[in-house]
């Protein structure tokens, strides 16, 4: 078990090297000239060109990945060409706004998800499996965006019980701050559902129908036993990957979502840099999403390895 | 104890409603064990099915009733039938590899029907199950207990289930192929301690299989299912030895004997009929040899003396034998390649799995496999004409051993010759002439036929890949092969999946034929047929052999299949060759221990009853 | 992932064997389901009022008009005007063919790419299937949409870059799924025995492999249209794909969220229009899946 988390994380470390020669190299393919961005259009050659040297911008390429790669390790994130801050405080304070949005929205999709799907899966064929199987198919057709156009519409401009937009931190108290964070997470939550609750519904009556549990009931256990004992354990293991996976997937909704909801998250943070060719903001946020999702992820697989005693006891695997 | 009156199950699939059972009736005596026997599609799982309650939702019954005890099972509710699971009849199901929770310890599936028939607390149950795996002969159950099923080999997940089945001490056990999944030896021992348990506690049993052999030494009374029908029932050592109904007759004559040479087996034509829309006559009149217009009636079980038997000539075929096939009919004399020496020269032959090979990026390998050798310095020869059977149990190194002979697995070392040619040490690309004289024919007919292809195209490729014939011939030669392996020329038009199993080995034959090859691994060319569908493929092989003086390395786990068609054999263990000489002397006077103790396991269905079946007499209606 | 999978036991068998026999007489065609009818009603008018839609517009679709400037729908507007009084019905139908061609090109892309790769990962095995998949690995650790605005971050923006960014963006789970059929595939007795009369590797590939993977390929491909259709509108609906004035369903909306309390007829126009049309597809994909391979169904996919 100790040497599979060690492979493991080895393997993340390495995947994110990947990513990071990944971003980096797409983003030195940008035509916009940081010097230029940063003295402006009408700036003059000579003191371009000075500045170009200094930024160690005409260095061959590998050269200034290694500079930047290892300025990252050291902590040293770089300074926003945008905003004229040190990149690390600011993206300490948008990952903290997203992981409050995240983090709100996962667990209710977990819960709700896997609740409905384990609903649907019992009463297989019956309306109410039928209404939920409707229900998720709108939510896997409807686009994040339509989903918080749709909330805003009723939440905030019909209804008017919540702000359309903007965030509140919680110093200007819990109302205000839970206020602004309702109408995005509802949207998240309306946009990922689906994917939970299929999944474990499909899982959970394939198991159902699977040779153990017939057995289970040959031996004249209550239903109850066979589905909360028999049945769950194993449903629930390939839905621990997919809860990963749509924690990823939570993390690329936030771009759409903050966008619409104006809240300074991560995501919104992007979208800006991209808008403005803040090319070492971009570079920093996107490897840090994808170190999230990484160790996502990593923390999945070793859920699944927990949970699965074919791989806890790492015999007969192979 | 059970009785089952009039039963008639039927199925709702894509295709339309099938007739699984037609009015079956049966009769369980107490203390008794009943067999229920047929071939796929005879509907002898659904019998145990629908004696649980467990029938799927796909399946009806308009007809019948299920008494157990006295009471209808059909008439009580869902939680009483539920009671009545598990407490008072055991059910042990053919796959010990699914039928246990992956995620669950032994010991609390052994003893979880404590905990909810019997009011047992968790603790007590699981030392329960300590004690009942230790009755059903499991050495160390205390640590078999906290094991999780994929730790466990099949034998010892079967004798859990058996455990966990009597945990609650039932009246009726009934067991759907319980050993069919199972190595020959293995088979022995839970058949042992089936016995076993049922003297000492004087068990009800409903026993349901295929094999003939294994209901002979486990069963007082038998009942022979066809396409959903009793066929005939009675006491099992009558029926096997002295079989009234033809279809009864066919199945026991197509059985291979060991230390019983014949010629050829005998076989049962055609197929069985369409359950959507069964004929109302016989049932087996199409494919009966003994058939008059009197089939075409509807036939009803009849009474003969203790037995019944659903004939309306039954009293006129008592003693009547199944037609065999003569001695060689068509070809007197054998026809041996004009080659001398060998076909297939193997020496020192080994292949060692579980290494490390190759790339190093492995990040998800869990856990580094030991080294296990499939197949260990063997050494054998094969003479033109000659079929070398090779018999070993499941993990043995067989296939792996034909698979490394045709370079279809990469072997460590050793050296192999096929047809004087010397194969092991070639390049892939290099091995084109070895690849038209050494074919293969597979186990499983599903997997084996490309099924986007035509059978014709099928046929056809081996022909244009080595160039065999202008390509205006070869439709002609698509032709002689089927005609080969009769079956007719229309079916090239066919699909894989259109046609039946034993017909998808036909072709797969064919197929390993088109190149005129003078050596064929049959990998377990049988195993997945029904007896029936099996002594016909044998019999073709043995033809095909006589005929076109071609080789066979015969690799199966049945040793009666092998002992009927092999010249030689040898018997592989633990990737070794215990064992090689002349059939009929492997077979009658084995030398080594493992070959003995494999004899030995075999059921059969001939040779002096087997101790256990006596004096009890159950009765069967 | 090592989800395990309990091999068929007795119990399922017990009906699969007594089908056997009459399916070979006559293998019956199954009558389609509800699913795949509606998925194929919907699906189907949809395309064919995008192929029609410059014939079949009421209105001009771009043509600014003052005086019409945010009319509710009504008997001359069926959809309502927008924010210059352009027609909402016209734009999205003229819309609905962005939105195809975007599904359906960037499909195009990941299917030409990710299937040469799944495959060769899934038959060569050893150091292919490794470089292949860690480098497949390395994509899908950052979110699609990420990938696809870094990808789209690199040039002045476009509707065709936007495709080919999503095509690009949706090349590892093609090769993914396309590496799992062919392993399975792989295994089946009729490559051994190609094999078995020293058949090529091009040769068992391209015409023992593929065409058994076709099925279950193009179900997979259909509903990656939707996907392709999803990311492509929200690049679009970020500023990153079709720019003004097109009427792609993504920026129709996004232009519209400024007049959501006046005009939310404007943004829910293209949006129920763009549920529909991915409904539609799902309903296709799915019922064609199970008509084809009933054990696909419980498959997991990914987006």
């Amino acid at each position: 078990m100790t040497g599979y988390i060690a492979r493991r994380l080895l393997f993340v470390v390495l995947v994110l090297v990947a990513v990071s020669m990944l971003v980096f190299s797409i983003t030195a393919l940008l035509p916009a000239n940081v010097a230029h961005l940063i003295l402006g259009p009408f700036a003059p050659p000579e003191q371009v060109r000075a500045l170009e040297l200094k930024l160690g911008l005409t260095d061959p390429i590998w050269l200034q990945y290694v500079r930047w790669a290892g300025g990252f390790l050291s902590g040293n994130l770089g300074e926003s060409t945008l905003m004229n801050r040190p990149i690390g405080p600011l993206l300490m304070e948008a990952i903290g706004r997203s992981m409050m949005l995240t983090g709100a929205s996962f667990v209710l999709i977990a819960v709700i998800g896997i609740g409905l799907g384990i609903i649907a899966a019992l009463r297989h064929g019956g309306p109410l499996d039928h209404g939920i199987s409707v229900g998720t198919y709108l939510g896997i057709a409807v686009p994040e965006f339509f989903w918080a156009i749709i909330v805003i519409i009723v939440v905030a401009a019909w209804l008017g019980w919540l702000p359309a937009s903007g965030y509140e931190p919680l110093s200007a108290g819990f109302t205000v701050w839970a206020k602004h964070l309702i109408a995005p997470t509802m949207t998240l939550v309306f946009g990922h559902l689906a994917h939970v609750s299929r999944l474990t519904r499909s899982s959970m009556i394939e198991v159902l129908q699977s040779p153990y549990v017939t057995a289970a009931r040959a031996k004249g256990l209550p239903e109850r036993v066979v589905v909360m004992h028999h049945a769950l354990r194993n449903a629930l293991l390939p839905t621990i990957t997919v809860l990963a996976l749509d924690f990823g997937r939570l993390m690329g909704g936030i771009v759409v979502v903050e966008t619409i909801f104006a809240y300074p998250g991560l995501g919104r943070l992007i979208v800006f840099s991209i808008q403005n060719r803040d090319l070492p903001t971009l570079q920093a946020a996107i490897l840090v999403v994808a170190a999230i999702y990484a160790l996502a992820n990593l923390l999945a697989d070793l859920l699944y390895a927990r949970f699965n005693p074919k791989i806890r006891f790492g015999r007969n695997v192979g | 104890m059970l009785l089952i009156d009039d039963l008639t199950v039927r199925y709702r699939t894509p295709g339309g409603e099938i007739e699984a059972l037609s009015s079956i009736s049966l009769q369980v005596e107490k203390g008794s064990t009943v067999a229920l026997v047929g071939e796929s599609g005879s509907g002898k799982s659904t019998v145990a099915l629908a004696a649980m309650g467990l029938l799927p939702q796909e399946a009806s019954i308009p007809s019948g009733r299920i008494l157990f005890d006295g009471q209808d099972i059909m008439m009580m509710n869902v939680e009483e039938r539920r009671r009545l699971r598990g407490s008072r009849i055991g059910l042990i199901f053919q796959d010990p590899f699914s039928v246990l929770n992956p995620s669950l310890r032994i010991g609390d599936q052994v003893g979880e029907g404590l905990v909810h028939h019997r009011g047992f607390s968790t603790e007590r149950a699981f030392a329960r199950a300590i004690e009942l795996l230790d009755e059903v002969g499991i050495v160390r159950p205390e640590s078999v207990a906290k094991a999780y099923p994929h730790e466990l080999s099949g034998g010892m997940r079967q004798r859990a289930l058996i455990a966990g089945a009597l945990a609650s001490e039932p009246d009726l056990l009934i067991l759907d192929e319980p050993t069919t999944a199972l190595d020959v030896t293995i088979e022995a021992q839970i058949l042992d301690l089936l016995e076993g348990l049922r003297r000492q506690r004087g068990m009800t049993m409903v026993f349901i299989s295929h094999n003939l052999g294994v209901v002979r030494r486990i069963s007082d009374e038998v009942a022979v299912l066809y396409a959903g029908q009793i066929i005939e029932q009675g006491r099992t050592e009558d029926v096997l030895q002295r079989p009234i109904h033809p279809y009864a007759k066919g199945l026991l004559a197509a059985i291979p004997r060991i230390g019983q040479k014949q010629g050829r087996l005998a076989a049962i034509p055609g197929r069985l009929p369409d359950l959507r829309n069964p004929p109302t006559g016989c049932r087996f009149a199409r494919r009966c040899p003994f058939a008059t217009p009197d089939s075409d009636k509807p036939q009803i079980l009849r009474k003969l003396g203790d037995r019944q038997v659903r004939c309306t000539n039954a009293e006129a075929l008592r003693e009547a034998p199944w037609p065999r096939p003569g001695e060689s009919e068509q070809f007197a004399e054998v026809v041996r390649s004009p080659h001398a020496g060998p076909v297939v020269a193997v020496e020192h032959l080994t292949k060692t799995f579980g290494r490390h090979a190759g790339f190093a990026f492995k990040w998800r390998r869990l856990a580094t496999s030991t080294e296990i050798k499939p197949v260990n310095d063997i050494s054998i020869e094969v003479a033109a004409g000659e079929v070398l059977g090779l018999v070993g149990e499941s993990g043995s190194g067989k296939t792996t051993l034909g698979l490394s002979i045709l370079r279809l697995v990469e072997p460590d070392s050793g050296t192999i010759r096929i047809a004087g040619e010397m194969v092991s040490g070639k390049a892939q690309r290099a091995l084109e002439s070895m690849r038209r004289s050494a074919q293969i024919v597979f186990q499983n007919p599903d997997s084996s036929l490309n099924p986007r292809k035509t059978i014709g195209e099928l046929l056809a490729r081996p022909i244009e890949r080595f160039r065999l014939a202008p390509s205006g011939e070869i439709p002609a030669r698509v032709r002689q092969l089927l005609d080969l392996v009769r079956l007719p020329a229309h079916y090239a038009d066919r699909y894989a999946h259109q046609m039946s199993g034993g017909e998808k080995q036909r072709v797969g034959i064919a197929r390993a034929l088109a190149t005129e090859p003078r050596f064929i691994v049959c990998d377990e060319p049988v195993s997945a047929l029904d007896v029936s569908v099996q002594a016909a493929i044998v019999n073709l092989l043995a033809d095909l052999r006589d005929r076109l003086g071609v080789a066979y390395l015969f690799i199966s786990h049945d040793i009666s299949v092998v002992a009927h068609i092999a010249d030689r054999v040898a018997v592989m263990h633990h990737g070794k060759m215990v064992e090689i000489g002349r059939a009929d002397e492997v077979m009658n006077a084995p030398k080594h221990p493992y070959t003995m103790k494999l004899l030995s396991a075999v059921p059969r269905i001939d040779g002096p009853a087997p101790r256990s079946v006596g004096e009890r007499h159950g009765q069967v209606a | 992932m090592p989800a395990s999978t309990p091999r068929s036991g007795s119990v399922a068998m017990s009906v699969d064997q007594i089908t056997e026999a009459p399916v070979i007489e006559a293998a019956p065609r199954r009558p389609m389901s509800l699913q795949l009818k509606v998925g194929l009603v919907i699906t189907g008018s949809i395309v064919l009022l995008g192929l029609l839609a410059p014939w079949i517009a009421p209105h001009p679709w771009d043509t600014i008009s003052m005086r019409t400037r945010f009319v509710p729908p009504n008997a001359t507007y069926w959809f309502g005007t927008d924010e210059y009084g352009r027609d909402v019905l016209s734009r999205l139908l003229m819309g609905t063919r962005l939105s195809l061609a975007m599904g359906v090109s960037a499909t195009l892309v990941s299917l030409a790419v990710g299937i040469p790769m799944g495959l060769a990962a899934g038959y060569f095995r050893g150091w292919v299937d490794e470089v292949l998949m860690r480098l497949a690995d390395v994509f899908m650790a950052i979110p699609p949409i990420m990938l696809g605005l870094l990808v789209l971050a690199v040039t002045p923006p476009a509707l065709w870059k936007t495709a080919l960014a999503v095509g690009f963006v949706y090349i590892p789970p093609i090769a993914r799924l396309a590496r799992s059929v062919t392993l399975t595939l792989a295994n089946e007795e009729f490559i051994q025995a190609a094999k078995a009369r020293a058949e090529t590797n091009s040769y068992i590939l391209f015409r023992e492999i593929l065409p058994n993977a076709w099925p279950p390929l193009i179900v997979e491909a259909s509903l990656r249209v939707t996907y392709a259709i999803l990311l492509g509108s929200a690049l679009s609906f970020l500023g990153l794909g079709a720019q003004p004035p097109s009427s792609d369903w993504g920026l129709m909306i996004s232009e519209a969220r400024a007049f959501i309390d006046r005009a939310p007829w404007i943004a829910l126009a293209p949006g129920f229009a763009m549920c529909l049309l991915v409904i539609g597809i799902n309903l296709l994909g799915d019922g064609a899946r199970e008509r084809l391979d009933p054990r696909l169904k419980s498959r997991v996919t990914e987006r």
